[in-house]
């Protein structure tokens, strides 16, 4: 399966999102994952893909975003295993842009 | 001050789903205790749990039940339902004003127990996201807030057992006082977790099975009472001044005419005669009557010794002579203790009781205590006997008392 069907998967199995609806350029927020919804949604993707979230600010506003975002990470940690880090995917409240992922607290 | 309307009930309950549910299963006895099945009964001392049937997925599309604990989602639910209840169709300007009151002792605690078992029992560094924001005790205010477009006042208070008469208390204080227009007020609770459910069992406050009806095992002011059985739900009602209630046609359910709050400032868990007798006489006061005029009484009576002997005595001392001839009745035998929401459940029960005119029985009295010689209408409903105005006790762990005075509209 490509990276992007296993996140349709996902999408499908944990939040019963018509398949039909899960195009590239989809974008999360209309898909009822607003910006909490991104940082639980890449906590589970990196159990389904064994890869650890760096400690860095990515935009994720389509479903096509987080496939990409996920190859990258994925070809890097397997050409250079990265020590794990601080668990990812920390909510960002309003005014830093929906699906943006940090590990850095917010308040 | 104004005159307050509750004009909204909003029930999630292990009596049921609507108000008629519930005062139908109260009226009839129908326990909502039950043996407990949930990972790990088998260390408990007494796996005994009043749950409520729920199915999240009904109510919540999946990307955001994902993000509510058990106990957010029933607070959700039950103010979406007391706002259905009260008709109340609010303006923008009225939302901007419009308050959230919510009582929890507990809050997120499922999320917590969770969270907890990933990190100490598993030995796992997956800490979940959202464990803050799920666990975190204004979480359900918030949701609420979040889904009425609610922009006034959003609080939390967490007194533990009193923690949502007080929410609705202070609710009354702003809305009789002129400070407010439109309250959803009263309190959710989720604490059947394992780590919860030990920790209770640990005070030696939880009841142990009866095994001859496990249903019956929380017998409230009765000689052979062992303590309190841990409930789930959330009670919500909607206040608003009677003027404005009346003007736009509402439905009236009773009015909320006193509030008493006390603390007992003795000791963090032994009740205190004094401090419970203050609270009650600190709700006449505020509703300006005597206590001639309370026709009965919704006792805190959770079953335990010391709550319902102490909560005996204080009755007496505040009624006097009159105490013996006041029905009272603790509807805890059958919902359960539900903690923060236990004082907004039994508040919508006193409006229900007057509404229908019928005391509620207290139900496995079979055998009494000397020491609690009132009339706490013993296994039956007595019809007729609720009368018009009655009080609804709530009394803490910490030591704060909540009384609620309320009045039938008829």
């Amino acid at each position: 399966m490509t990276t992007t069907d296993r996140i349709r998967a996902m999408l499908v199995k944990d939040y019963k999102i018509d398949p039909d609806r899960l195009t590239s350029d989809a974008r999360l927020e209309d898909l009822g994952v607003d910006s909490i919804g991104v940082a639980e949604l890449m906590f589970n993707i990196e159990d389904e893909f064994r890869v650890t979230l760096p400690d860095e600010q990515v935009r994720l506003s389509t479903l096509g975003d987080v496939v990409n975002y996920i190859d990258t990470l994925v070809a890097r940690q397997e050409s250079a295993p990265e020590k794990p880090t601080a668990v990812a995917g920390t909510v960002l409240g309003t005014g830093m842009g929906t699906g943006m992922v940090n590990t850095r607290p917010a308040s | 001050m104004r005159r307050v309307a509750v004009t909204g009930i909003g029930i999630v309950s292990p009596l049921g789903h609507t108000a008629a549910e519930l005062f139908d299963a109260a009226r009839n006895g129908r326990s909502g205790v039950h043996r407990l099945d949930i990972a790990g009964a088998e260390r408990l001392t007494a796996p005994l749990a009043a749950t409520v049937q729920f199915d999240s997925s009904a109510f919540f599309e999946p990307a955001r039940e994902r993000l509510l604990d058990r106990v957010s989602q029933f607070a959700v639910v039950a103010a979406a339902r007391a706002f259905a209840d009260a008709r109340c169709e609010l303006t923008d300007h009225e939302r901007g004003h419009a308050g959230v009151f919510l009582g929890t002792g507990m809050g997120g605690t499922l999320t917590v127990d969770d969270g907890y078992q990933t990190l100490y029992g598993e030995h796992s560094d997956r800490t979940h996201p959202m464990m803050i924001l799920k666990g975190m005790h204004n979480a359900p205010a918030a949701w609420i807030g979040i889904e009425h477009g609610l922009r006034g006042p959003n609080l939390t208070y967490s007194t533990a057992c009193s923690s949502s008469s007080v929410a609705i208390g202070e609710a009354w204080l702003r809305v009789a006082y002129g400070t407010l227009d439109v309250a959803v007020a009263g309190g959710a609770e989720a604490p059947l977790s394992l780590g919860s459910l030990k920790a209770w069992g640990a005070m030696h406050t939880l009841a142990s099975v009866d095994t001859a009806d496990p249903a019956s095992s929380c017998k409230p002011f009765a000689k052979n009472r062992s303590g309190l059985v841990l409930g789930e739900g959330a009670a919500l009602v909607i206040l608003e001044p009677w003027e404005r209630a009346t003007a736009r046609g509402a439905t009236i359910h009773g009015e909320l005419i006193g509030y008493g709050l006390t603390t007992d400032a003795g000791h963090i868990a032994r009740p205190s005669l004094d401090g419970q007798a203050a609270a009650m006489r600190a709700a006449l006061a505020a509703a300006c009557i005597s206590s001639q005029e309370i026709d009965a009484i919704n006792a805190h009576g959770t079953g335990t010794q010391a709550n319902d002997s102490v909560e005996t005595a204080a009755i007496k001392l505040v009624f006097g002579e009159r105490a013996p001839r006041i029905p009272i009745s603790a509807t805890k035998a059958l919902h359960g203790h539900l903690l923060g929401a236990g004082g907004a459940l039994e508040f919508v029960l006193s409006l229900l009781a007057l509404k229908n005119n019928v005391a509620l029985p207290t139900m496995h009295l079979k055998i009494p205590d000397p020491e609690c010689d009132l009339d706490y209408v013993p296994n039956v409903a007595r019809g007729g006997a609720a009368g018009r105005t009655m009080l609804s006790n709530s009394f803490a762990f910490g030591g704060t008392n909540a009384v609620l005075a309320v009045r039938a509209v008829h």
